[in-house]
């Protein structure tokens, strides 16, 4: 069994490592891109420019992916999909990814789609792109090797899908919804297109309960997390943006301004935000789009118990707060302190008063008596005879208050072990864990609530140039197509015959400064100037390229060790004639970066 | 001035043996007896057989009971002191009676670390007795031992101290209790020589003739058979005494241990030593003649003979001795004027001469203590103790008769004293 299941994990291993994929792409660029990255990684890449080449040597040979393009001579996308699918007949068909610049016309052969493992816009992203192919082999030798069944039910998957109709599908707009756009495992080709930050979407309905880990992998896609979640259950709370459960078809007022918002703040955003890579930047951008910010409140249901007003766990928020805090992006405030079981970290904990000698709870409290006359003094229990309080020592009744007796005070007995004393002992039962904890020895959390900072805000509307270099990552799905082209025609030219290329990445570091001081028109005359600067001095041998937040210029012949005095001339040149000062950074990535 | 003290010195050297009985009647009546007594008791001491090296004896459990008010500075130290003992308590409960200090913060964290098995705190002061009483109730041992929190006990004090209950019969047993502070102030050192006689010497004394009377609150300890058959402390001051008396009325033998020896700071003031005195003397009154005074009335069920022998040596020694002195004194200057002072020195040398001796034999009985460093103090000790001490006692004495002031002592909270009167 153990051989058997270390084969299992070895084939998987092998799986991600050398994997054979097809690409069916009639753009030469495109397909020479995905090839280059691809055999970078290890993969061997077969590449077809039509349909029915593709699906021949689907036929032929067992891919571990294919990625088609939507559009293709002869026969598309789709058609080859449906074909190979419809073919197969038992045998293993490789995972098939669809290509496509046009998500619109692939979404309107909506149930074609679903031949389709995975949907993959353009353009490219070059990060995504080998790790995309190397999850979904993974995806698919897991499946010629099934796991045993891990999924227990839960009670949300025993409670009723309420796919009843609501009101809210009368309203005109485009709603997701949960489970059936967005699921635990899949998302629906509108669910797709709505990680592309498409802004036709709304909101996400969640039309089923779902627990809290269930509902974070909307927050694993892109731009997902960006819109309004209306809760259709009734179980969500504050986590939810508004609690649909209860809303009848006239209150559509309070539903209209909350979409507005979210709309009007998302359009801010900079687009750095909606495809964030790290929770806590998808938290920023989720703050400045929701509005309030991010507040615990208690919630018996997590083991933290505290949840945010967010869908995303409260431990996970918490986490990732705290990074954004130290990075000062987010401010904090206390909200409460939770002690925390030693072994399991849960909260959930019986707080009890406790026997300091066997730690039982089986205490009950005694007044101690003391009769003045004879000076016996102790429990009340020993005076105790009906409705008579007698001493015990010298048989005498007790009869006035502060006269002849008093209570100076009282004393704790244990029921289990007979101690007495003044004071019990504060001890925690774990109810997740059952482990107990000396009050004194158990850990204890603070919880915050967490507001946007000046610096926070600035991020999500300026994007990752306001970080500067070091966090700088070049993003290739923010390249102009035509900078693409002229890349992979550069990166050709660099295998083939060695020529080096640099590609420029250009960030205004006093963006927001200029803004903020002289406007939005006067920042873009100033970036329009530079750039012309630029392009006049590169004339001969670049190009320069405008692009969203940064512009670009690709350098032919200059590699990116060449010389930093000659780009730090470079950018004096172009700076020298524009009056504000833009704090222009050249990022200088050459072949290697790409290849 | 100088001629009347070689006329009274020539007087005095040419006086008849019946003379001089005229003249020192006093130190002849009410101290040499006691001296007397005192040197007999020492030499039966030391022909009686070598003291038994210290066994470890079956008794049960040990329990010791600390009660105190605002003892939180104190408390751990002797707490310590009973955990450093050859023979631990098995047990260690510890009252905090109604301290307004850190007592029960300290208290739960002896008990934390395991040091003390429980501890009460209740909030209002109800006095030694009653704190007493409800540690003895919760005591699980057989044996329940008592310490004041000031004091410090010696490495084998316990052990010692535990000895006389292999006797069934024995009740309770007094510690040995030393001065610590010695060197503090003169007063201090006074006292050091005063409970080496009187209590350290004096208490195996009484040892000899079943005349032990009082196990000190400060280091003592009971059979629980025994503090349960007497129905535990009783309200009021001097419960130590008035315990022992009636644990006696019961048929318990009460023993001294001299070697339990345990260490307390005693009053460095004479302020303080006369406040402190003050409160023995009124309750010694208070319990002697009033509470157990049937003891001395021959037709009382209560009247033992051997009970009549300490409350002789109480009437004698300690109330006529103080009694009797401003009289002496007064008779001394009528009859012989210039003279008398002449007469009070010769009989203070005498009475010198007398504790010097009683002061070695004393030390001699008790090795523990040291004695070289206290003896200077037994000049001083001498004269602070032949005169002042006296009228002290006196005072007190006639304060209680007259006064009844022991019922308004601030040891024991006045609503307690309301319902006593």
């Amino acid at each position: 069994m153990k051989a058997e299941s270390s084969a299992r994990a070895d084939s998987r291993a092998d799986a991600v490592r050398g994997l054979k994929v097809l690409v069916a792409e009639d753009s030469s660029i495109t397909s020479d891109l995905l090839k280059l990255l691809l055999n970078q990684r290890g993969h061997q890449v077969d590449i077809v420019t039509d349909g029915l080449q593709a699906l021949a040597a689907l036929r032929e040979h067992d891919y571990d992916v294919a990625m088609l393009d939507f559009r293709m001579p002869h026969m598309d996308g789709v058609q080859v999909a449906s074909s190979i699918r419809k073919e197969a007949n038992g045998r293993k068909l490789p995972r098939l990814i669809a290509i496509t610049a046009d998500m619109e016309a692939l979404l309107a052969h909506a149930e074609d789609c679903e031949n389709f493992d995975h949907v993959l816009p353009k353009p490219l992203d070059i990060y995504q792109v080998g790790k995309l192919v190397e999850e979904q082999a993974e995806i698919g030798a897991r499946q010629a090797f099934p796991a045993p069944a891990t999924h227990r039910p839960t009670p949300a998957d025993l409670k009723p899908t309420s796919d009843r109709p609501s009101f809210f599908d009368s309203l005109d707009y485009e709603f997701l919804s949960w489970p059936n756009d967005l699921g635990t495992t899949r998302l629906s080709a509108r669910g797709i297109q709505a990680t592309l930050g498409d802004p036709r979407f709304d909101a996400i309905l969640i039309k089923q309960s779902a627990s809290a880990e269930d509902l974070a992998s909307i927050w694993r896609q892109n731009a997902l997390h960006l819109l309004p979640v209306i809760d259709l259950t009734g179980t969500l709370g504050a986590k939810a943006d508004l609690d649909g459960s209860k809303l009848g078809g006239r209150d559509t007022d309070e539903f209209d301004r909350l979409i507005r918002r979210f709309r009007d703040q998302r359009a801010r955003l900079h687009r750095d935000m909606v495809f964030a890579g790290n929770v806590g930047e998808k938290l920023l951008g989720r703050m400045v789009v929701s509005g309030p910010p991010l507040k615990p409140a208690y919630d018996a249901q997590s083991a933290t118990l505290v949840s945010y007003n967010t869908i995303l766990g409260g431990s996970l928020v918490a986490a990732e707060a705290e990074g954004m805090c130290e990075q000062k992006f987010l401010s904090r405030t206390f909200f409460e302190r939770f002690h925390v079981c030693p072994r399991c970290e849960s909260s959930r904990l019986n707080v009890r008063e406790e026997c300091p000698k066997c730690r039982s709870s089986n205490l009950t409290e005694e007044s101690y008596l003391h009769h003045f006359t004879c000076a016996y003094q102790g429990p009340e229990s020993e005076f105790r005879r009906a409705n008579n309080l007698i001493c015990p020592k010298c048989r005498r009744e007790l009869t006035s208050f502060s006269i002849d007796y008093d209570r100076p005070g009282a004393m704790m007995l244990c029921g289990s072990c007979g101690h007495a004393g003044s004071e019990p002992a504060i001890g925690f039962v774990c109810l997740d864990c059952c482990a107990h904890a000396d009050g004194e020895s158990c850990r204890t959390r603070d919880v915050f609530s967490y507001e946007l900072t000046e610096e926070g805000i600035g991020l999500a509307q300026y994007g990752r140039s306001l970080l500067g270099d070091a966090r700088q990552l070049l993003r290739f799905t923010e390249l102009p197509l035509e900078l693409v082209v002229a890349l992979n025609s550069a990166a050709k030219r660099f295998s083939t015959e060695s020529i080096p290329f640099t590609l420029l990445n250009i960030v205004y570091q006093n963006e927001r400064e200029i803004t903020a001081e002289h406007g939005v028109r006067q920042f873009a005359q100033a970036r329009a100037l530079f750039l012309e600067n630029l392009r006049a001095a590169t004339a001969q041998t670049g190009m320069v390229v405008d692009g969203q937040s940064y512009d670009f210029a690709l350098l032919r012949d200059v590699g990116p060790e060449k010389s930093k005095d000659e780009f730090d001339s470079l950018r004096q040149r172009a700076q020298s004639t524009v009056r504000v000062d833009l704090g222009v950074k050249f990022q200088a990535f050459g072949p290697e970066d790409f290849i | 001035m100088w001629e009347h003290a070689t006329d009274g010195v020539v007087y005095l050297a040419s006086q008849s043996r019946a003379s001089l009985f005229g003249l020192f009647w006093f130190v002849i009546v009410f101290e040499f007896p006691r001296y007397t007594l005192g040197f007999i008791s020492v030499a039966a001491i030391s022909f009686r057989t070598a003291r038994a090296p210290p066994r470890n004896i079956e008794i049960g459990r040990v329990t010791a009971v600390i009660a105190g008010h605002n003892e939180a500075a104190a408390i751990e130290r002797c707490v310590q002191s009973l955990h450093e003992q050859s023979r631990p308590p098995d047990e260690i409960i510890v009252i905090s009676d109604g301290s307004t200090d850190q007592m029960p913060v300290k208290l739960r964290e002896l008990q934390n670390r395991g040091l003390i098995a429980e501890a009460h705190c209740p909030q209002l002061r109800a006095g030694k007795s009653a704190s007493f009483n409800l540690g003895f109730a919760r005591a699980s041992g057989a044996i329940i031992v008592n310490i004041d929190c000031d004091c410090i006990l010696e490495r084998h004090a316990l052990l010692y101290l535990l000895q006389p209950f292999a006797d069934p019969k024995v009740g309770g047993v007094a510690g040995n209790i030393v001065v610590r502070n010695s060197n503090a102030s003169l007063i201090a050192g006074f006292q050091a020589i005063e409970y080496l006689i009187s209590i350290s010497q004096g208490k195996q004394s009484a040892n000899l003739t079943d005349q032990m009377t009082c196990v000190s609150g400060a280091f003592g300890a009971f059979r629980r058979a025994a503090i349960a058959s007497v129905g535990g402390l009783d309200s009021g001051g001097g419960e130590d005494l008035d315990v022992t008396l009636r644990l006696r009325g019961y048929g318990w033998t009460t023993l001294f241990a001299a070697d339990a020896i345990c260490l307390t700071n005693a009053p460095e003031t004479v302020t303080d030593l006369s406040r402190q005195r003050f409160r023995w003397e009124r309750d010694a009154v208070r319990l002697r003649y009033r509470k157990h005074r049937d003891l001395i009335n021959p037709f009382s069920a209560r009247f033992k003979l051997i009970e009549l022998l300490h409350e002789m040596d109480f009437i004698l020694f300690s109330v006529l001795a103080a009694a009797v002195f401003p009289f002496y004194l007064t008779w001394l200057f009528i009859t012989y004027g210039d003279v008398a002072p002449v007469i009070l020195v010769g009989a203070q040398v005498g009475m010198l001469t007398l504790d010097t001796f009683t002061f070695l034999l004393a030390a001699w009985l008790t090795p523990q203590v040291n004695a070289f460093a206290i003896a200077p103090y037994i000049v001083g000790y001498s004269l602070f103790y032949g005169l002042i001490m006296r009228f002290i006692r006196l005072a007190a004495y006639l304060q209680e008769w007259i006064f009844r002031t022991s019922y308004r002592d601030s040891y024991v909270p006045m609503k307690v004293h309301t319902v006593r009167r």
